[in-house]
């Protein structure tokens, strides 16, 4: 927190570099910017600006390097990690009014936007041209394509398409110095280091983006969804094992077990079956010439597991409320608790039955309530713990269960995130998925962007300062 | 205590052939058998200030600048195991020495691979293709090289080992190595070890072939592959004499100034119907003559899909002094092999011109033309929209400019990192971006 007296300076500085209309002072004004969707801990600010041009975002830059004041991008604060958390307060970069997309181009396949366009913008923009957008998150419908690239955010269709990075062709930056740096573009292979590549997921801390080339994909001719019920989880992992071990590559591959299905129902009345303990939902898309024969074998597979019932989305209309059902999932599962907090690991897919069981075995002995809703096809488990806030005794059961689930990812060969970032959340994980060493080549590439360690401090790497949050509450999330 | 180091490397000496090397300047070459001699060997070389050339399988050494300050090579054949194939999992972690070809062999036993093509492959090695991240014609389709790398273990230039990423599809903890170190040429650290993941292999591969009169017609129909109904894996232009009698190919049509073949991979049904498809959209173009280049070739003489595939595959190394590169938005592709034509009518072409990358292979250039062509004519004509680089060359004096073309503002950032990873600027010096 800053002194009175040099924040009102700095807030006038600001105004004076992009306008009054878009920089923020009073407290009030400040409490929505305390944190993202990453709600445990909370910083509020010093100050708020909304640059409208690259150049507003390099002058913002360079009156905090004089200043020597910490400056932290945001985009619709929809991270789960904490990511965008003004740690030390003073400036926050809020891209949202960079809301332009600059440039569809079919001929090349690439689109140009700036950071603050939303996810689904994009894929509405290119309706009716036969492209789209891959990258879904399930908080499409808010998340920006600049908060994308900071986080390498994925969603259920990546299992086929890939992830935000995959994408990627070319970033404009700013960089720590205040330069204004364009990394790749609307080609392939730029010479050099793949600093694009580099920069995509590294969470805020190394630039902050102002421009970005994505990739757009051809539509598939035709898709196939199904919903396949269950009447066991291991049967229901075991087939997502089989499907994939098969070499069948799916578009998506989502997994919903019983507790969550209830609140879905509650919410979304699909009709589900209720007493299923697990559902997968399984979609192929591609050339029609080749998705039937691949639906068959899915159903195949899927039976020689165990499945009790395949269902097959009969039009474009039952398929979207089936997906409109997934992604608003974590929306439900107020239904069932007055608290919540999921975590984000990734397990090898062969992995899967094991870590569902353990996710079971540890909720019990913790007598915590956890439901699952994931993405299934790359061992990416999003267990949602239950509890009431108001209990401190179940806080430190869910915060100690929580832990574990991520311990056993970890022992099992896999990730404590695969798509919601470090943030200030897993800090603390770092050191145990990584030795010295690894983090300490993740230092030295911090210190080639963010020498002064002003841009985003104390995220991502467990280094001076950044110990990580202290975790006595866990937190209430959005979408995943 | 070094003595007795280098008295256990002796046993696992491995010189290699001095005739790939030969662009070298090399004082000895070691070839540690476990990642702690790599480590070792380039602590070592950062104390005493030499050094390092990091080699795979030697078939890239012609590939950017050469080198001048002599050195010690690095040799990965040492290191060449597949550490772990849960083929369940689509995954494969394997030492970055181990060839191409072996590693291709392992795969197919599973019915997968590594969609990424590189030629030599019996010589060339992972370690290779990653630091390279080269990659051919199935990169419109399957993506390229940093597409698969999901996680990588290396040794920085004091010698101090470390890795990124993980064994799992998807996974954003920390700084990703795989993307900074794919591409990076060996000169950010030596890549010990590589986890890729892996796709199913389709279980047909085939190509569909047509004349195209001129560039206009190229162009007219590569902007109709846009919004062709097919999922093509390969969208190739083939121009100049390497191609023009290719017995694997269908005779050129007379008057006709190259060929565009399309490459359809898939299940049986799948490729039939992309076939036929395809065809008739051609046809629809006004393409008269369309030949489906099949995998399974009738009475078995002819050459079939696979034969069009390696050489696709193999164009950069065939008989040149100078092979360039340029990376461009695709619809530049057919104005830019026309000033490639402008430049010299012997000049051959391959084109992955789907992706925007375009290929040339020069036989020869007057002495003295060439900086005058590259840098007066062909790189400003494609730092418009890309860049144009040197991909092989024998000419002995080409200037850093010339071979990785102006890299401009990123290039400060690019030695930022360098000076993180290599501050004495030891691994595989003056060859590639830095000064």
């Amino acid at each position: 927190m800053m002194l009175a007296e040099s924040l009102v300076f700095l807030a006038e500085r600001l105004r004076e570099l992009v306008g009054v209309d878009n920089v923020l002072s009073a407290h009030s004004d400040l409490m929505v910017y305390e944190c993202d969707a990453f709600v445990i801990e909370k910083n509020s600010p010093d100050v708020v600006v909304f640059p409208r041009t690259s150049e507003h975002v390099a002058a913002v830059i360079k009156l905090c390097n004089e200043l020597n004041v910490p400056y932290v991008p945001r985009g619709a604060g929809t991270g789960l990690a904490g990511g965008s958390l003004p740690i030390g307060g003073g400036v926050m970069i809020v891209l949202t009014r960079m809301n332009q997309i600059l440039e569809l181009n079919l001929r090349d396949r690439y689109a140009v936007v700036q950071p603050g366009v939303v996810n689904l913008w994009l894929t509405n923009a290119l309706k009716g041209t036969g492209y789209h957008y891959a990258p879904d998150p399930s908080s499409q419908g808010a998340c920006t394509i600049g908060g994308n690239v900071a986080t390498n955010s994925g969603g259920p269709h990546t299992l086929k398409y890939g992830v935000t990075v995959n994408h990627t062709l070319g970033l404009e930056a700013v960089m720590t110095d205040g330069s204004i740096v364009q990394f790749g573009g609307p080609y392939e292979d730029a010479p050099g280091l793949d600093l694009v590549g580099t920069l995509v997921g590294s969470e805020g801390t190394l630039a902050v983006v102002t421009k970005i080339w994505v990739r757009i994909s051809r539509n598939p001719e035709g898709v196939r969804t199904l919903l396949v019920v269950f009447d066991s989880v291991d049967s229901a992992t075991q087939a997502i094992s089989d499907v994939i071990g098969a070499g069948i590559v799916p578009a998506a591959l989502e997994m919903m077990d019983q507790g969550i299905l209830a609140a879905v129902e509650a919410a979304y009345h699909f009709g589900f079956p209720l007493d299923a303990e697990a559902v997968l939902l399984i979609e192929v898309d591609g050339l029609e010439a080749g998705l039937d024969e691949r639906r068959d074998r899915i159903i195949e597979i899927c039976r020689q597991a165990g499945a009790r019932e395949v269902r097959q989305a009969r039009d474009a209309q039952e398929r979207l409320k089936l997906w409109k059902s997934r992604k608003g999932a974590f929306a439900a599962v107020g239904r069932l608790s007055p608290s919540y907090c999921t975590q984000d690991g990734v397990v090898p897919r062969t992995k899967l039955p094991h870590i569902l069981r353990r996710i079971r075995e540890i909720g019990g002995r913790y007598n915590v309530r956890i439901v699952n809703v994931f993405h299934a096809g790359d061992g990416n488990i999003h267990p949602i713990l239950l509890f009431d806030e108001r209990d401190p005794a179940q806080i430190q059961r869910v915060l100690a269960a929580g832990h574990e689930i991520l311990e056993e990812c970890i022992a099992s060969g896999g990730s404590v995130t695969g798509e919601h970032g470090i943030g200030v959340e897993k800090i603390s994980f770092m050191a145990k998925l990584f030795a010295p060493d690894d983090v300490a080549a993740m230092e030295r590439l911090r210190t080639a962007f963010n020498p002064r360690g002003l841009l985003s401090p104390a995220k991502m790497l467990p280094t001076a300062g950044a110990c990580g949050v202290e975790q006595v509450h866990p937190g209430r999330r959005a979408a995943v | 205590m070094k003595g007795l180091r280098l008295e256990v490397w002796k046993d696992q000496i491995d010189i290699m052939a001095s005739s790939n090397l030969d662009s070298l300047p090399l004082s000895q070459t070691i070839a540690p058998a476990e990642q702690a001699g790599v480590a070792e060997a380039v602590r070592a070389a950062f104390e005493a200030g030499t050094p390092v050339y990091p080699l795979g399988g030697g078939t890239s050494l012609d590939y950017g600048l050469p080198a001048r300050q002599t050195g010690i090579g690095l040799s990965l054949s040492g290191l060449a195991r597949v550490v772990d194939y849960p083929a369940r999992d689509m995954t494969v972690t394997a030492e970055a020495g181990i060839r191409l070809s072996e590693l291709a062999r392992v795969l197919a036993a599973e019915r997968q691979w590594l969609p990424i093509e590189a030629p030599q492959p019996d010589e060339a090695t992972l370690g290779g293709l990653v630091a390279t991240a080269w990659g051919g014609a199935r990169r419109y389709g399957w993506g390229r090289m940093r597409d698969y790398v999901i996680g990588i273990s290396a040794v920085d230039g004091r010698g101090t080992p470390f890795k990124g990423g993980g064994r799992v599809v998807k996974n954003v903890a920390g700084y990703d190595f795989c993307k900074l170190l794919t591409g990076s040429l060996g000169t950010l650290a030596v890549i010990t070890q590589v986890t890729l993941k892996l796709k199913p292999l389709p279980e047909r591969s085939i190509l569909v072939c047509a004349s195209v009169g001129d560039l206009d017609d190229a162009e007219r129909l590569l902007a109709g592959l846009v919004q062709t109904a097919t999922t093509p894996s390969a969208i190739e232009l083939l121009v100049g004499p390497a191609w023009r009698d290719e017995p694997s190919l269908p005779p050129l049509v007379p008057g006709a100034i190259g060929r565009l073949v399309v490459g359809l991979e898939g299940t049986a049904g799948e490729v039939t119907w992309m076939a036929e498809t395809l065809a008739q959209e051609w046809r629809s173009q006004k393409m008269a003559e369309v030949t489906i280049i099949s995998d399974e070739p009738a009475g078995g003489t002819a050459p079939g899909a696979a034969t069009v595939w390696t050489r696709l595959r193999d164009f950069s190394i065939g008989e040149a002094e100078l092979v360039l590169k340029a990376v461009l938005p695709p619809s530049r592709v057919c104005a830019f092999v026309s000033r490639l034509l402008a430049a010299d009518r012997q000049v051959s072409i391959q084109a992955h011109a789907g992706s925007g990358l375009v290929m040339a292979r020069f036989p020869q250039f007057a002495a003295g033309d060439i900086s005058k062509k590259l840098l007066g004519d062909l790189q400003p004509a494609a730092a418009s929209s890309g860049y144009l680089t040197v991909l092989a060359s024998s000419i002995p004096d080409l200037t850093r400019q010339s071979v990785w073309g102006g890299i401009g503002a990123p290039l400060p950032w690019m030695h930022a990192v360098k000076q993180q990873f290599d501050p004495r600027g030891l691994l595989n010096p003056g060859r590639f971006v830095f000064a």
